[in-house]
């Protein structure tokens, strides 16, 4: 199966299922590319056309949980016992780990719900920044908890998600209000709590995310309101990043731009970094951790 | 005969054990402190392990994760009991996992473990005897310069955060002003998987007839008066809880208890 026809697969999955995870959609290609892949001959073999195809990925859609999410299959299937003389029985069980895989990470996001809204309370009034799935899912469980809150989204630009998110929470009777971006200090004494969500989760238990939600947090610390993430656990990527300039340049912008254009110093970032110590709480289906907690169940998921 | 004897004899100790729960917590009654609390608690649980009819730890981990619902539910405020419980929950599982051979080994290893947890319970606690000063002393004194402040809590929450005696969160944030360290001594059956902004963790208040009795008057139609028995201390505000640092719990907290048994 040849690259191009990869690439066109995840993006239909994509385009299908516009709920699922870009994350999830990618290790479903690979598993696809892993069950008609012919070329392989040896295990080695499979593993470097297994990387390439995660690389290739990489530059059709660059956010991080694509990456942190093809390094986690590919250790999930390959780091185990596979002592067959024959290569297409490794092979199965190769694709039987694999779907074993997909099926625990499809549950990861109702994990993470179930765990995060006991921590709405009654009458709460919360802050999310752009558009993430994961808290629309933990604000959905909390409204079918019939808790009664409402809800303030930055409209978060360039793209404006943050009104696709307020169009989403309408549909869901949450009343919500959308507030500009630079609206966050003015509006962050009215509010109890901050929730966002995470493109990945660093080694340090910082978070990258869509840009701004590093203000949102220094001016939560500053206002003294809790700070969570919610994030499901095949985002935890292995970097660690010391400050904003840190960060990789393929995370920072969208893959088209990366390609198209020569100077990336005229052009807008579309993440940033978030340091653990501004974070309160980070959900994930591994359980409620605190930032110092993550680097050792990030160190359990990768050895 | 003596099998239905035996049951009823362990149904009326768990019935005799809620009500005296339910009558008072800590601080009246059968149960003073937490640490009798605790034992109490063990040998119950040791009890229930030689006592009901299990046959695999399936079975055992379900009957004492039922009476756990239940005990937790008496006095919610007190989480030594549902921590103990949670504690057996996870000596049940290691030795699961350690052990393959048949039922009558297994009930021994557990015996043996709970016996072992009573014992380190007594150790711990008499080795924890911490004695408070009057808090309203303890500001003055901070800025003459005292070296450290020692404090003991009700609850360690899993953020590092405690659960202590009203006014704890004054003294805390006086230590901080005037840099003193606040070192928190306490006991391994204090440490509780609750988180501090979950629903119905917190609070619990009493009757103020000691701070305003009724004799007051005409005032009291006035006036509303809360009397929390409780004060929630942030992980900012502590230095260190027994030697390790407050981020450093949820490693200890690994080491307890199982992430499923959280919720029992």
């Amino acid at each position: 199966m040849n690259l191009m026809k990869l690439v066109e697969y995840f993006r239909t999955q994509v385009r299908q299922d516009p709920e699922v995870p870009s994350a999830v959609a990618a290790i479903r290609t690979l598993l696809e590319f892993l069950k008609r892949d012919q070329t392989g001959e040896t295990i080695l073999g499979l593993r470097e056309n297994l990387t390439q195809t995660i690389r290739r990925l990489e530059e059709a859609d660059s956010s991080v949980a694509v990456s942190s999410g093809g390094e986690l299959f590919l250790r999930f299937i390959s780091l185990t016992s596979l002592e067959h003389p024959d290569l297409s029985q490794c092979k199965k069980v190769m694709v039987e780990r694999g779907e074993l895989f997909l099926k625990k990470i499809s549950l990861s996001r109702s994990k993470v719900a179930k765990l995060c809204h006991t921590f709405i309370k009654d009458g709460a009034k919360i802050l999310t920044h752009s558009s993430s799935r994961v808290v629309l899912k933990v604000l959905e469980s909390a409204a079918a908890d019939k808790k009664r809150f409402t809800v303030y989204v930055t409209e978060s630009q360039p793209d404006s998600a943050g009104r696709q998110m307020a169009d989403k929470l309408r549909k869901l009777n949450i009343p919500v209000t959308v507030v500009l971006d630079a609206a966050v200090g003015y509006i962050m004494e009215k509010v109890d709590l901050v929730i966002v969500g995470a493109e990945g989760v660093v080694e340090s238990g910082g978070i990258i995310n869509k840009i701004g939600t590093y203000q949102l947090a220094v001016c939560s610390k500053a206002h003294n309101k809790p700070f969570y993430v919610v994030a499901e656990s095949f985002k935890f990527v292995r970097l660690y990043p010391l400050n904003q300039q840190d960060v990789p340049e393929r995370f920072k912008y969208k893959a088209d731009t990366l390609k198209a254009v020569e100077d990336l110093a005229e052009e807008h970032p579309m993440i940033d970094y978030t340091p653990p110590s501004l974070i309160t709480l980070i959900f994930t289906d591994l359980g409620v951790l605190t930032p110092s907690a993550v680097s050792d169940e990030l160190i359990k998921l990768y050895l | 005969m003596p099998g239905a004897d035996k049951e009823t004899e362990l149904k009326g100790r768990i019935e005799d054990f809620l009500a005296d729960l339910k009558r008072g917590g800590s601080g009246t009654g059968a149960l003073r402190g937490s640490g009798e609390m605790a034992r109490e608690t063990t040998y119950l649980l040791r009890r229930i392990t030689a006592q009901a009819r299990w046959s695999s730890a399936g079975d055992l981990m379900e009957i004492i994760r039922h009476e756990g619902r239940r005990i937790t539910a008496a006095q919610p405020s007190e989480t030594t009991v549902g921590n103990m419980v949670r504690r057996v929950l996870k000596i049940i599982r290691e030795e699961y996992a350690s052990t393959a051979s048949g039922t009558s080994a297994k009930q021994n290893m557990v015996d043996h473990v709970i016996d072992g947890l009573v014992e380190d319970l007594s150790v711990q606690i008499k080795s924890n005897q911490i004695l408070f000063v009057t808090y309203t002393w303890l500001g003055h004194e901070m800025a003459t310069g005292l070296s450290k402040v020692i404090i003991g809590t009700q609850t360690v929450l899993a953020n590092g955060g405690l659960r202590a005696v009203n006014g704890t969160h004054s003294v805390a944030l006086a230590a901080r002003h005037h840099s003193t360290p606040l070192i928190v001594c306490a006991p391994m059956f204090k440490l509780s998987p609750q988180f501090p902004n979950e629903e119905d963790t917190f609070h619990k208040f009493v009757s103020p007839h000691e701070v305003l009795p009724f004799t007051a008057g005409e005032i009291l139609s006035k006036v509303n008066v809360h009397c929390p028995v409780f004060d929630y201390v942030p992980p900012e505000l502590i230095s260190n809880i027994g030697g390790n640092a407050p981020s450093y719990i949820y490693r200890l907290m690994s080491e307890l208890y199982h992430p499923e048994d959280h919720k029992l």
